[in-house]
């Protein structure tokens, strides 16, 4: 065997390789809440590993925002912390999520650059200590599928209620239906994927649009 | 005489003649103008009759009086304008609207206006006439539908009467019914691989199906379907699978376990060919397709064990010999894992009866269990938790960098156990089993005196099996029982004894035996004092392992010391596990005590006197502690 080396210098062979994930190829669309179970039908058939039932979360995600103000103006960092309220010894999740690549207009799918780790519990201290502010949190339950590299997740967003029932009960969700995300975490440059996408997106067709959305005009809306 | 005479058409004046002046001159009303038409034309709607709206006729005749009324004045005033009885008409109609707007906004508010509902008398609904005008109209529509199905059905049973062989479409649905097919082109391709199943076998499982055409019946007709009645074993099918012939035939993996030959080349490739039936070529295709998907299967099997046999670093090296594998599990037994393919009907009697009875059913299942377990990791990645995490990553693996796993942990992480690996490990577990019990069996054959009785677990895994012994004399079960557990595990034995310590053994059975034979040693001498206590006699002394006497063979011997209820008998019992017990007994005051010069008073024949052998083997009794307890019973004196 050879010898280790340092930390970095395999970091830096990692980086090299273009094998780290670290962009988000996603398309987006939603459900009424009569017909999720259609949806779900249709994808538990289209979907890998029929023989197990779709598999369910209930996520807890938070979403921090650093605010520093440089001589280039305000700078803005948007950080989410994810933590799975089903399972508790699973590790939380740190994400930053990036801006939407503006390319070609007819990529089919959103390409952003997504960087994941796992982290413990201590995540929200350290990023309080940072200087970092809690903007919004939110609860989401629901399931998720894959199918090959892609993971379709349907999951139903709901409003934190009061702190002391974290349990599910007080919880009121934010709207009558359900998000549906098809996403592939993936290392930059495998384009090719974002086809496979579109193709398994047509099959959901119309039940369930699944589309690029423009961030910018979202934040036009009252 | 026919002249061509010129006719000329002229249209009728369309417009009236206003005035005729002397001279001829016709002059003509101008026609209208379009703004006077269209006011002719507004003139003449009748507001009263526009639209499907049921008006009432009281309101009607209003309208009738009121349009009356303004043609009435029109006709005085028509020189006025002719817009006004459509302004008019307009006007109230707007008049109207906004009186409704207004009302519905103050009935909206609900402050001043409310609408109420008017109560409306019930409808009498008669039920029974309504069930039964339900009932006839269901008996109408059911009729319908039911002379429809009798007309199918008598359809289909005239078809199915006059062709032997069922139609190719429905054979080709339940076909698809239970394999993947896919049309390419003009021919329809079946896939009979692993592949969704996890499979990453680069052999393919392709089959093509087709028509099935008699070209082997003469005198037929083409168009009549294959008669049954030359082979009557031949089944009838209106299509055929071409299976690749590589796949063909019936195939499984043999295993044997056997010992050492001298000749390593007998166990050769006589193994092929023997064993599994001759594949009828008339088969049905679920059959045909069943028995190709095996093949794949097998050989996909026999591959994997192959290359782990090259790669793996083993003590003694496996062999790879054409369609063998031999692995060693113990130093003097092998492993012997064969493919089995035979392709068409050759049979060879010879090895036939050995192998057979020879061939491990368990360790087979075995194999194809540990590769479907192989397959179902491949699909079956775990899902992440939160829903976001990357998918792929094992749960042990999405810990490593918060818990702050070190390169060691991360590199045990990879490493997984081989197929080749695993059935050696079963291999070797299940000739541990069969040694202990064989040891076990030929102790409680052998040793009759405390009964040995083995209990096995019959939860076991194929790698871990338990067993508990007792060891207790007949007749004094309660009186002293020894407990021993023993876990069999794949290569080494652990045994835990009555008092608490663990022994580990390795796979040699002798071991076991020395273990179980120093155990019926402790078990006697501990019965006896037990005995010893029920009947009363005292306990003087006791040594597990005694230093005096002659060294043993095996273990160490082990003694008691009992005393009467009175003291004047005292029994001493010798234990050693290879050459038996030795009884002794003393008597307590001195029936040879003779004063001499050294010792002259009388007392001292209370001490004791010397110890003489028991003959045990003329004593009555079923087994030593009878005998001992008889022996108990008549040396208590009642005095």
């Amino acid at each position: 065997m050879t010898s280790p080396g340092t930390a970095i210098d395999s970091l830096n062979a990692a980086l090299k390789c273009n094998i780290i994930p670290n962009q988000e190829y996603l398309l987006q669309g939603s459900v009424l809440d009569q017909y999720v179970e259609v949806l779900l039908h249709r994808l538990r058939g289209l979907c890998d590993n029929v023989d197990s039932g779709p598999e369910s979360f209930h996520d807890h995600e938070l979403y921090f925002v650093l605010r520093a103000t440089n001589t280039g103006g305000p700078m803005v960092l948007p950080l989410r912390v994810r933590r799975a309220l089903d399972v508790p010894d699973a590790p939380w999740q740190l994400r930053y999520v990036g801006q939407q690549e503006l390319g070609d207009k007819n990529r089919p799918t959103v390409v952003r650059s997504s960087i994941d780790m796992a982290c413990s519990s201590t995540i929200v201290e350290f990023l309080t200590e940072l200087g970092c502010r809690v903007e919004f949190e939110y609860i989401a339950r629901g399931y998720m599928f894959r199918k090959g590299r892609m993971k379709i997740t349907v999951s139903k967003i709901f409003k934190m209620g009061n702190i002391a029932n974290k349990s599910g009960e007080g919880v009121e969700p934010i709207s009558q239906s359900y998000l549906v995300e098809l996403s592939v975490l993936a290392p930059s440059g495998q384009d090719a994927i974002a086809e496979d996408m579109r193709i398994f997106a047509e099959q959901l067709r119309p039940l369930v649009q699944l589309e690029k959305i423009d961030y910018k005009r979202l934040g036009n809306l009252p | 005489m026919s002249y061509s005479v010129n006719i000329s058409v002229e249209a009728p004046i369309e417009n009236q003649i206003q005035e005729i002046t002397y001279d001829g001159t016709e002059i003509y009303q101008p026609p209208l103008t379009l703004s006077e038409s269209l006011a002719k034309f507004a003139q003449k709607i009748d507001f009263s009759k526009t639209g499907e709206v049921d008006i009432k006729k009281e309101s009607g005749d209003l309208i009738d009086d009121n349009k009356s009324d303004s043609d009435s004045k029109d006709a005085f005033q028509s020189s006025l304008w002719p817009w006004d009885s459509a302004r008019n008409k307009l006007r109230n109609a707007f008049q109207e609207v906004c009186v409704l707007a207004d009302v519905l906004a103050i009935a909206k508010d609900k402050r001043y206006m409310v609408l109420d509902p008017v109560p409306q008398d019930p409808i009498e609904t008669k039920p029974m006439v309504q069930i039964y005008a339900r009932k006839k109209a269901l008996a109408g529509a059911a009729s319908v539908l039911l002379t429809g199905a009798e007309r199918l059905k008598t359809s289909q049973n005239e078809a199915a009467r006059n062709r032997a062989v069922p139609d190719f479409h429905i054979e080709l649905l339940r076909l698809r019914q239970n394999w993947r097919l896919k049309k390419v082109s003009n021919t329809i391709i079946g896939d009979l691989s692993y592949r969704t199943a996890g499979s990453k076998f680069t052999q393919t499982g392709t089959f093509e199906v087709t028509k099935a055409e008699d070209d082997e019946k003469t005198n037929s007709p083409p168009s009549s379907p294959v008669p049954g009645g030359a082979t009557p074993s031949k089944t009838n099918s209106a299509l055929r699978v071409s299976i690749p012939s590589e796949l063909q035939g019936v195939a499984y993996i043999e295993v044997l376990c056997q010992k050492d030959q001298e000749d390593l080349c007998s166990v050769n490739v006589n193994l092929l060919g023997s064993g599994p039936p001759a594949s009828n070529p008339d088969m049905h295709w679920q059959q045909k397709l069943e028995a190709a998907q095996n093949v794949l299967f097998c050989k996909e099997l026999f591959n994997q064990l192959a290359k782990e046999a090259v790669q793996l670093q083993a003590p003694i090296p496996h062999m790879v010999v054409g369609n063998q594998i031999m692995a060693t599990v113990f130093p003097g037994i092998q492993l012997i894992i064969g493919l089995c393919h035979s392709t068409t009907g050759d049979k060879k009697p010879a090895n036939a009866a050995t192998s057979k009875t020879d061939h491990d059913h368990v360790l087979e299942h075995s194999l194809h269990q540990l590769l479907r377990e192989v397959h179902h990791r491949n699909t079956h990645h775990p899902f992440p938790h939160p829903a976001t995490g990357p998918l792929g990553p094992s749960k042990k693996r999405m810990l490593a960098g918060p818990m702050a796993a070190d390169r060691y942990e991360l590199l045990e992480m990879t490493k997984s156990e081989t197929l080749l690996e695993q059935i050696i490990k079963q291999a070797q577990h299940f000739f541990m089993r069969l040694r202990t019990e064989y040891v076990l069996d030929t102790i409680a054959k052998e040793v009759k005196d405390p009964l040995i009785s083995s209990h096995w677990n019959t939860l076991n895994s194929p790698t871990q099996s338990c067993v508990k012994i007792n060891i207790s004399t007949h007749g004094y079960d309660a009186l002293c029982r020894t407990p021993l557990v023993i876990h069999v595990g794949e290569k080494s034995l652990k045994c835990i004894c009555r008092d608490g310590k663990v022994m580990h053994m390795s796979y040699e059975p002798q071991e076991l035996r020395d273990l179980i034979f120093c155990h019926i040693n402790q078990h006697q001498i501990l019965a006896v004092q037990a005995l010893a206590k029920t009947m009363g006699w005292q306990f003087l002394a006791n040594s597990n392992h005694l230093g005096t006497g002659a060294v043993e063979p095996l273990g160490n011997a082990s003694s008691c010391l009992l005393a009467s209820p009175t003291g004047d008998r005292i029994i001493a019992v010798r234990c050693e596990p290879q050459s038996g017990i030795q009884v002794s007994v003393a008597h307590s005051p001195r029936s040879d005590f003779f004063p001499s010069r050294l010792v002259t008073e009388r007392k001292w024949e209370h001490l004791g006197g010397q110890f003489r052998d028991v003959r045990l083997e003329k004593m009555e009794g079923r087994n030593f502690l009878h005998k001992m307890e008889l022996l108990m019973a008549s040396l208590t004196s009642s005095s």
